[in-house]
């Protein structure tokens, strides 16, 4: 009997250990019998979509939403052993080309879906990201992200003259030309931008390349080095107003005038643009401007760019490809909830057939009825493909640090370069670093 | 009689598995991959010892070593100095404060704050255009140009050893109240009688008698000083900028492991991390146990 009572009391220590993680497994477990699909993603963006999904083909799909900080972390664990994984999972372009590569997103080159087809009816950058290094479709988006220029309409009437948006992007169109709308912007005690780092996605020039070429070699290119100049003159000839990305004052900046200290003087400006993409009008702009709304338009910068995205694509062991690849099919060429999709978000699409379809009747109250849809698509086409890489991320964070130093003024550009360097070669001992 | 002790195994195994399953497996499988190039994905070759000869050689892995010593060292010297000098005046014969509960709690507090929301709270305190620090300093006209803390080296550490201090010389001050307590009041009478001043008091009496206590709070706290990662990590953008100036070695190792994908050297840097540590503590506990043992004990 005492046997027993031990036995059994060593028992139930062991079960109240595993306890913790058998409530995990059984609902995945479960899982099976209840839900259709499931998908992980880092945004709650599709949740719309999988109502709509569910709605459609009576099915149930699990979502689960993992902050972006962990995401890769999270997901590399359960995509190699396959325990407790996604049927579709998607990718933010900062670790995209990782993951394309990874081997975990089914190949979508191949039949049954044959993906290769569809390349005509993508906006070619975002179909382009989706492909592997043997040029094999991993992964598809609905939309794409290229940028501009958002600035304020009543400044630039007053500074410039005009608030029209393809006037004053022309005005714009280098960055000689920028610094002289910023020097005007000056002289009526305006910010041009709110930091320096707002130019970071012209510093590529007309020139643009990878960070990492093919082979494997780091290329710093002339055009880059440029924009620590760029930077420091912003700084120097104080035409930014001091408050860094994402930074309170940078949102507040937005909508108010601030205040900026510098040379023991104490100034109030208001800033006249802000560099975003597609989702920060909706994102950033619209959720944080209450006064001047309406007072907004968007043009293009001395070069084209895009910042974010995401891609999503189908888990190559998953039990269930038929539903995951519909529901991909769903998200990026249903011409039904796409356009829907679009009107309701303002998310800028990348399937042509719907984009050409909706382009001309767009227009935005906030940007005072100027239709960004058409200038984003028109973007959008003049983006240089094939220049991301994995590294990217890293290297941009890297090369941040080192105009930091030199534009305020702790390293000459010669050390920051040189230091930009050794930090790329140290996170990265198999890159080609130039010695300098 | 031999099945008896069997049951004894039964009640310990539940411990076993899991430490078995969560730390030795976890530190084993980190050995291994300290000897290849694995990247997280794919196969992991072996490379033999490239990694920890690399880490020898590594200049920044040694910029995080002297960060982190002097990050730590500042922050340990104000904590324990903070601590000591509270305890004093609250374990005082003549002084005979009141509420020692109730400070214990308010120095204790910031510790139990997660530690994001403390570099929130200083991100803002000591931002460079808009902090109440700086607000203050121009408005008081020590300085006539706002400082931007968080972007000189310096000033960066200091920042980090100061909210350190702040937030952990509570405990220290409980553990040392503790300690304090432990010892005889005949001591201190004994003293008062004798005409032994405050200074005599404590030089003599509390600290010779706290030492097991100080050599506690000194080995735990290195240990913990030696993985300073979350504070760095969240104060500026997270590579240990200014300058490199708050690349500690675990954020040093995270950056290579979770940014760069290079877990096999960062595997290596893990066990680098380790081996200093023990150095360190086994230092530290000689240095303090060590002239004891030869001298004989006075009564």
């Amino acid at each position: 009997m005492k046997k027993k009572l031990s036995m059994f009391l060593a028992l139930m220590l062991v079960v109240g250990l595993f306890a913790g993680c058998s409530s995990d497994s059984k609902t995945s477990g479960n899982g099976k019998k209840d839900v259709d699909l499931r998908i992980w993603s880092f945004t709650d963006e599709l949740k719309k979509p999988i109502k709509t999904f569910e709605e459609k083909n009576g099915v149930k799909v699990e979502l689960t939403i993992v902050p972006i900080a962990d995401y890769p972390t999270k997901l590399k664990p359960v995509l190699e052993s396959g325990v407790g994984a996604p049927d579709v999972f998607t990718g933010e372009i900062a670790f995209l080309k990782q993951w394309v590569d990874a081997g975990y997103w089914e190949n979508l080159s191949e039949k049954p879906y044959n993906a290769d087809e569809l390349s005509d009816k993508y906006v070619p950058y975002v179909f382009d990201l989706g492909k592997d290094k043997d040029g094999d479709v991993r992964a598809l988006s609905w939309q794409t992200t290229p940028g501009g220029i958002y600035y304020k309409r009543s400044i630039a009437k007053e500074v410039l003259g005009t608030d029209d948006p393809a006037q004053v992007g022309e005005m714009m169109s280098s960055m000689d030309k920028v610094f002289e709308v910023a020097e005007k912007m000056k002289e009526k005690g305006y910010s041009m931008f709110p930091d320096e780092g707002s130019i970071r996605w012209f510093a590529q020039g007309d020139n643009p390349q990878p960070w990492v070429n093919d082979k494997n070699e780091l290329q710093l290119t002339e055009e880059k080095i440029e924009y620590m100049d760029y930077s420091k003159k912003l700084r120097d000839n104080s035409y930014t107003a001091l408050a860094p990305e994402w930074s309170p004052s940078w949102f507040e900046g937005m909508d108010k005038p601030v205040k900026v200290k510098e040379g023991g003087k104490e100034k109030e400006t208001q800033v006249f643009s802000y560099v975003l993409p597609t989702w920060g009008l909706h994102s950033v702009l619209k959720t944080n401007v209450k006064e001047s709304v309406g007072d907004w338009a968007v043009t293009s910068g001395p070069t084209p760019y895009f910042w974010g995205g995401t891609w999503l694509g189908v888990y190559n062991k998953s039990d269930n490809k038929e539903l995951a690849y519909k529901f991909v099919k769903m998200m990026t060429q249903d011409d039904e909830f796409l356009t829907s999709w679009s009107k309701e978000t303002g998310d800028v699409l990348s399937y042509l057939p719907v984009t050409n379809a909706i382009k001309d009747d767009f227009s935005d109250k906030f940007l005072g009825g100027q239709n960004n849809y058409q200038f984003f698509l028109e973007q959008s086409k003049e983006i240089t493909p094939g220049i991301v890489t994995k590294y990217d991320q890293q290297l941009d964070t890297l090369y941040g640090n080192a105009v930091q130093q030199y534009v305020t003024g702790k390293k000459s550009k010669e050390a920051a370069i040189k230091e930009f360097y050794q930090k790329a070669q140290n996170a990265y001992p198999d890159l080609k670093v130039p010695k300098k | 009689m031999k099945n008896l002790n069997r049951y004894g195994y039964y009640f310990i195994a539940p411990f076993w598995i899991i430490f078995l399953v969560f730390s030795i497996y976890p530190v084993a499988l980190t050995f291994y991959y300290s000897f290849t190039n694995y990247t997280g994905s794919g196969e992991a070759q072996i490379v033999g010892l490239a990694n920890y000869k690399r880490l020898l050689t590594d200049t920044y892995f040694v910029e995080a070593f002297f960060n982190t010593w002097k990050i730590w060292g500042v922050n340990f010297a104000l904590q324990i100095g903070l601590a000591l000098i509270l305890a004093m005046i609250f374990s005082d014969m003549r002084l005979k404060l009141k509420g020692i509960a109730f400070f214990r709690s308010i120095f204790y507090l910031p510790n139990l704050i997660t530690i994001s929301s403390v570099a929130l709270l200083f991100g803002i305190l000591l931002d460079w255009q808009h902090g109440s620090l700086n607000m203050m300093l121009l408005k008081l006209g020590v300085i006539s140009d706002p400082i931007n803390w968080l972007n000189e080296p310096t000033s960066a550490q200091l920042s980090v050893s100061l909210i350190l201090t702040w937030m952990w010389f509570g405990h220290s001050f409980i553990v040392v109240m503790a300690g304090v307590s432990g010892i005889s009041k005949d001591y201190y009478e004994a003293a008062l009688i004798d005409g032994a001043n405050r200074w005599q008091t404590f030089t003599k009496i509390t600290i010779p008698l706290l030492k097991p206590i100080l050599l506690y709070i000194m080995i735990t706290s290195l240990i913990g000083g030696l993985q300073l990662f979350d504070l760095p990590m969240l104060l500026t953008d997270g590579i240990g900028s200014p300058d490199g100036s708050l690349n500690t070695m675990v954020l040093y190792l995270y950056n290579q492991a979770f940014k760069y994908n290079n877990y096999g050297y960062a595997a290596a840097v893990a066990y680098g991390l380790f081996v200093i540590t023990l150095i360190f503590s086994a230092f530290i506990f000689k240095g303090m146990y060590g002239k004891e043992r030869k001298q004989p004990r006075q009564v």
